[in-house]
């Protein structure tokens, strides 16, 4: 999926002005040439500079708006492609109230049904590489991975 | 004691060989397979070197990147599809040698001179790092404005990519590392009142985004794709290398010399070291005709450039804190957590640390070629490795890798972030490097520049008046005038091509 470089350099034309507006709001100091604003506005101007050019390139070169690849209109690719970004966004979401392990291991498992492992094969692996992870990183290296649910067990 | 003495009893330690055996066999198995590469495999090792002491965490990047590179050639001669980045300049003439039926001499080929290869950037990096650090000792701000400048600068001059794209990602990188408390002033900028962002964008957890996050997406569209059979090594690996090597002696040379050169340039690593040394290697052969048909001739060149830039990109990044590939940028965010800066201090009150990296680099090439070989006559099952349950597992390692990097949610939050905006910025041809060497490198820059600024009371021409700074700073703009000549001169270009 590709934006046409006028549409991604007018994007970025935007997000170069916003940088430079909210340094607008960082404060001055006295007797100090150069506040905590110089820099960030250097890089918003280079930033808009390098947009300014995506632009009139894109201006001249006519290309299509947005240019996509085939697999965006087989649905079964677009699912297996959203699934790593909302699969990130289900962790953020529930690991916490449900603990690390059932989270990860229905995470695991998911993902290999819907990328069509065998569930005989799926189901050890899941639940081996989240005690394995869980044993690594909570156990060993002390990192306080969510209980959730296990709490009282674990 | 002896610093060296030190440096052998913190090596030789059995934990610390633990960690490298392990590593090593982790990185093979990373190199290895398609789509997953030597930065990535650095990238999920943080997590997991978080709580060791520093010998045995660099040990372990060190170890795991020198395997990654080496076994990348592997899925090259035998799919036709390089393991790493590195290994793609010379994938095709790889897969031409497996097809007239010269696998063996192939792997065996690659697998001895990227062992000397690797061994040749080490020699360079244990020569010339302590001498650059006695020259480094006397630098000052101007002079460390204009490496960072010239680090940032060849990392997007180097990479392949349009120039204009180059920049982008660069000036992002360097923009993402001011958020947080400014250090002149301590005034918290772009954090939008939000704790986390104070303490600025955690760099493990946009590695971890950038580099695996994103290869995970692209992975995921063609996980259901049948890969093809792979072909089996049978008997001597290393029949009829001598006559390679009478033959090539001085491809391999060159190789590791061009190699070892480009790695300590900062910004610019092993995949582009392999690029241009095979180009070399055709523009200067006897018979540049039979390249692309299956000779070893480019291979030696390439395979040895490799393995040597890997070392020689530790130079800038120990001598002066600047990156010479995306590898070594984890490094310095590592040395960081480490407490122990990089810079020409680090020689003086570190040493045993220094020569600690020194002799594991030597360590890992040495037992590349047990463990090559090992790769190498598994590789059928090792490549066996059912993608759809390897995704998933990666995807864990992710998440929890970038958790345990600010013990909260923040890290996992950062890691999708920043691997959705790395997989748009692949999609556009804007290059990942540039941002993550300006991230690395955002607080030195503008730290320096600020200090400069003020040393200078703003007369810019200050910044030129040491002999060091004036030649470093003469040097930038020249490529920046290069760059600029190129990008006009790009320009008229269409987008698809």
């Amino acid at each position: 999926m590709r934006l046409n470089d006028a549409l991604l350099g007018a994007i970025l034309l935007g997000f170069a002005g916003w940088i430079w507006w909210l340094t607008s709001f960082f404060p001055s100091f006295p007797g100090q040439d150069y506040g905590p604003n110089l820099f960030p506005r250097i890089l918003a101007t280079g930033i808009g500079l390098c947009a300014l050019v995506l632009v009139l390139r894109g201006v001249r070169n006519r290309a299509p708006l947005l240019v996509v690849e085939g697999w965006v209109v087989q649905p079964r690719r677009v699912i297996s492609f959203l699934l790593i970004p909302l699969a990130a966004l289900a962790y953020i979401l529930v690991s916490d109230p449900l603990g690390f392990i059932p989270t990860a291991f229905l995470l695991l498992l998911g993902l290999s049904l819907w990328f069509q492992a065998r569930p005989l094969v799926a189901l050890p692996v899941a639940a081996g590489m989240t005690f394995l992870v869980h044993w690594f990183f909570a156990g060993l290296m002390r990192v306080p991975l969510p209980r959730g649910v296990l709490d009282s067990v674990l | 004691m002896d610093p060296l003495l030190q440096a052998f009893g913190l090596v030789f330690d059995p934990f610390v060989l633990a960690v490298i055996g392990l590593s090593a066999v982790f990185g093979m198995f990373v190199g290895a397979m398609p789509g997953l590469t030597a930065t990535m495999a650095t990238a999920l090792l943080v997590p997991v070197t978080f709580f060791m002491p520093p010998v045995p965490a660099l040990g372990a990047i060190v170890t795991a990147t020198t395997m990654a590179i080496f076994a990348g050639d592997i899925p090259g001669a035998m799919l036709r599809m390089p393991g790493t980045p590195a290994s793609a300049a010379y994938a095709d003439e790889s897969y031409a040698m497996t097809q007239k039926g010269q696998l063996n001499l192939c792997m065996g080929a690659n697998l001895v001179f990227s062992v000397g290869g690797g061994l040749i950037g080490v020699a360079v990096l244990i020569g010339f790092a302590p001498m650059l650090a006695e020259v480094a000792i006397n630098f000052s701000s101007y002079e460390y404005f204009w490496l960072a400048c010239l680090g940032l600068t060849c990392a997007v001059f180097m990479s392949n990519a349009d120039p204009v794209k180059g920049f982008l990602s660069l000036f992002f990188g360097l923009l993402l590392a001011t958020v947080g408390i400014d250090p002149a002033a301590g005034f918290p900028r772009f954090t939008f009142d939000d704790v986390n962002l104070m303490g600025g964008v955690n760099f493990i957890a946009t590695m971890i985004g950038m580099f695996a996050v994103s290869e995970l997406m692209r992975g995921a569209v063609t996980v259901d794709l049948v890969t093809r059979a792979v072909p089996q090594a049978v008997g001597s690996l290393f029949r009829g290398l001598g006559d390679v090597t009478r033959r090539y002696w001085w491809n391999f040379l060159r190789g590791s010399f061009i190699g070892t050169a480009i790695g300590a340039l900062p910004g610019a690593g092993a995949d582009i070291a392999a690029w241009i040394s095979y180009a070399v290697s055709k523009r200067f052969s006897k018979q540049p005709e039979k390249f692309g048909t299956g000779e070893v001739e480019g291979i030696v060149d390439a395979t040895s450039a490799n393995n040597s830039a890997l070392g020689s990109a530790w130079i800038p990044a120990l001598v002066f804190g600047i990156p010479g590939d995306s590898i070594t940028a984890i490094v310095i965010g590592v040395l960081y957590m480490k407490g122990m800066n990089p810079g020409p201090t680090v020689f003086q009150e570190n040493p045993q640390l220094i020569y600690s990296v020194f002799l594991i680099f030597i360590l890992a090439n040495i037992i590349m070629l047990p463990l090559g070989w090992a790769a190498i006559k598994s590789a059928r099952q090792i490549l066996r490795v059912p993608r759809n349950l390897l995704l998933p597992v990666i995807l864990l390692f992710c998440l929890v890798g970038s958790f345990a990097m600010t013990n909260s949610l923040y890290g996992v939050v950062l890691m999708l972030a920043m691997g959705i905006l790395g997989w748009i910025m692949e999609e556009h041809g804007i290059p990942i490097a540039p941002l993550i060497l300006g991230l690395v490198l955002g607080e030195m820059l503008e730290q320096t520049f600020v200090q400069s600024m003020i040393k200078a009371d703003g007369a810019f021409l200050e910044f030129f008046s040491r002999p060091i700074a004036g030649s470093l700073g003469v040097f930038t703009l020249l490529i920046w005038l290069v760059m600029l000549g190129r990008g006009f001169r790009r320009a008229p270009v269409p987008a698809a091509a």
